[in-house]
């Protein structure tokens, strides 16, 4: 029966699907479940398995403060190497993002999933190595040799707000898997001179207009503290 | 709700994933501008008949190849802080090095680093077509002036 529900609210999460719920008078009661939720971002070990340039953890955490609200956090810590046209450039860092989540998902008896909205502050403390990068110029009259350089930028900062939209499935008793995508707009960051944070640990590559978007695959755990019938 | 949101979301993926800044637009190193005047009245512009440009060691510019101009933009070399110009005029060839210093500046993403010229000199230069050069800027950062003026 779990199965088929799950199933029901797969699909019906993507189309749009307003399923009708049996209104019967069965005998579950309605618990609600307070407590910690911990887990991690699946895709980042598997990303620092394949690469070895890219390396990434992520950990996840929540706690349900009111009906439909939770205190949510992200902390991880990321190396990873960029390679554009003209330059190469790793960057090392960690980062912490707080915020809210805001359940807007009603479940059925008995189940606790979420579709979720939320806001978030982001910071990060990072370095960036510039390992090398090759002179523009108009055409290729003299080929430019690429320069090794390999200056570290160190004790840089950004900080950030985000939006996020996500939604965490309850697979088995209080195991969840969740997906988030967050979209990211600078603050304030302190750059390195004569070069520009175009990676943030957290925050992914910074565009043009300072904004970006990250997204992440999380398996988490919940931990039940107080049980409440409603 | 639910709809509303995937509706918003999808939108966001939308707007945001439509910026682009892996083209460079920007301005790059800058080429040597060089302006060819007349020897006997500095200020009037005098066109040279350029049968070709090239640097030493390197085949001819593509874009000066037997053609009549007031003007030219040649680049300077990136590995080296001097570069040794050739410049043909009706079967007579003037030789010019210039000497430099260079340092990198950063443009952009897409752009990476461009290079600036400073204490811009000339090194040595030979006279058979060529009356007299003088430089106008010892550091070269764009393009938006003449560099040197040749006086023939």
């Amino acid at each position: 029966m779990k199965k088929l529900h799950i199933l029901i609210f797969i699909i019906s999460s993507f189309f749009g699907v307003q399923s009708y719920a049996q209104q019967s008078s069965d005998t579950i009661k309605k618990q609600e479940l307070y407590g910690i939720r911990v887990g991690i971002d699946i895709n980042k070990p598997i990303t620092t398995f394949f690469d070895n340039e890219n390396k990434g953890l992520e950990i996840v955490g929540d706690i349900r403060i009111l009906n439909n609200y939770y205190l949510a956090t992200e902390i991880g810590n990321i190396t990873k190497t960029t390679n554009e046209d003209y330059i190469n450039f790793t960057t090392k860092g960690s980062y912490i993002k707080v915020g809210f989540n805001y359940n807007a998902y009603k479940n059925w008896i008995g189940m606790r999933n979420e579709i979720y909205v939320g806001i978030r502050y982001g910071i990060s403390f990072f370095n960036q190595t510039l390992n090398n990068y090759t002179p523009n110029s108009n055409g290729t009259y003299f080929n430019n040799i690429p320069i090794e350089n390999g200056t570290k930028f160190s004790s840089l900062t950004a900080q950030w707000y985000a939006l996020v939209f996500g939604m965490k499935v309850e697979t088995l008793k209080n195991l969840y898997l969740g997906t988030s995508v967050s979209f990211n707009k600078m603050i304030s960051t302190k750059e390195p001179e004569n070069f520009k944070n175009l990676y943030v640990p957290g925050f992914n590559r910074v565009f043009l207009n300072n904004s970006g978007v990250s997204f992440n695959y999380t398996l988490s755990y919940l931990i039940p503290i107080i049980k409440k019938k409603k | 709700m639910k709809k509303q949101i995937i509706l918003l979301l999808l939108l966001i993926i939308a707007v945001t994933s439509c910026e682009k800044d892996d083209i460079c637009i920007d301005a790059v190193t800058p080429n040597l501008i060089i302006r060819f005047y007349k020897d006997t009245i500095p200020t009037e512009l005098k066109n040279v008949q350029l049968d070709s440009v090239w640097a030493i060691n390197k085949s001819k510019l593509s874009n000066y190849k037997g053609i009549e101009t007031d003007s030219i933009a040649i680049p300077l070399n990136l590995n080296e802080n001097s570069t040794k110009y050739i410049l043909e005029n009706n079967t007579v060839k003037d030789t010019i090095e210039f000497t430099y210093t260079r340092s990198d500046v950063f443009v952009s993403r897409s752009c990476g680093y461009k290079t600036i010229f400073n204490d811009f000199q000339i090194d040595s230069n030979t006279n058979n077509w060529i009356k007299s050069i003088t430089i106008n800027n010892t550091t070269i950062t764009n393009e938006k002036a003449a560099h040197i003026n040749i006086y023939h």
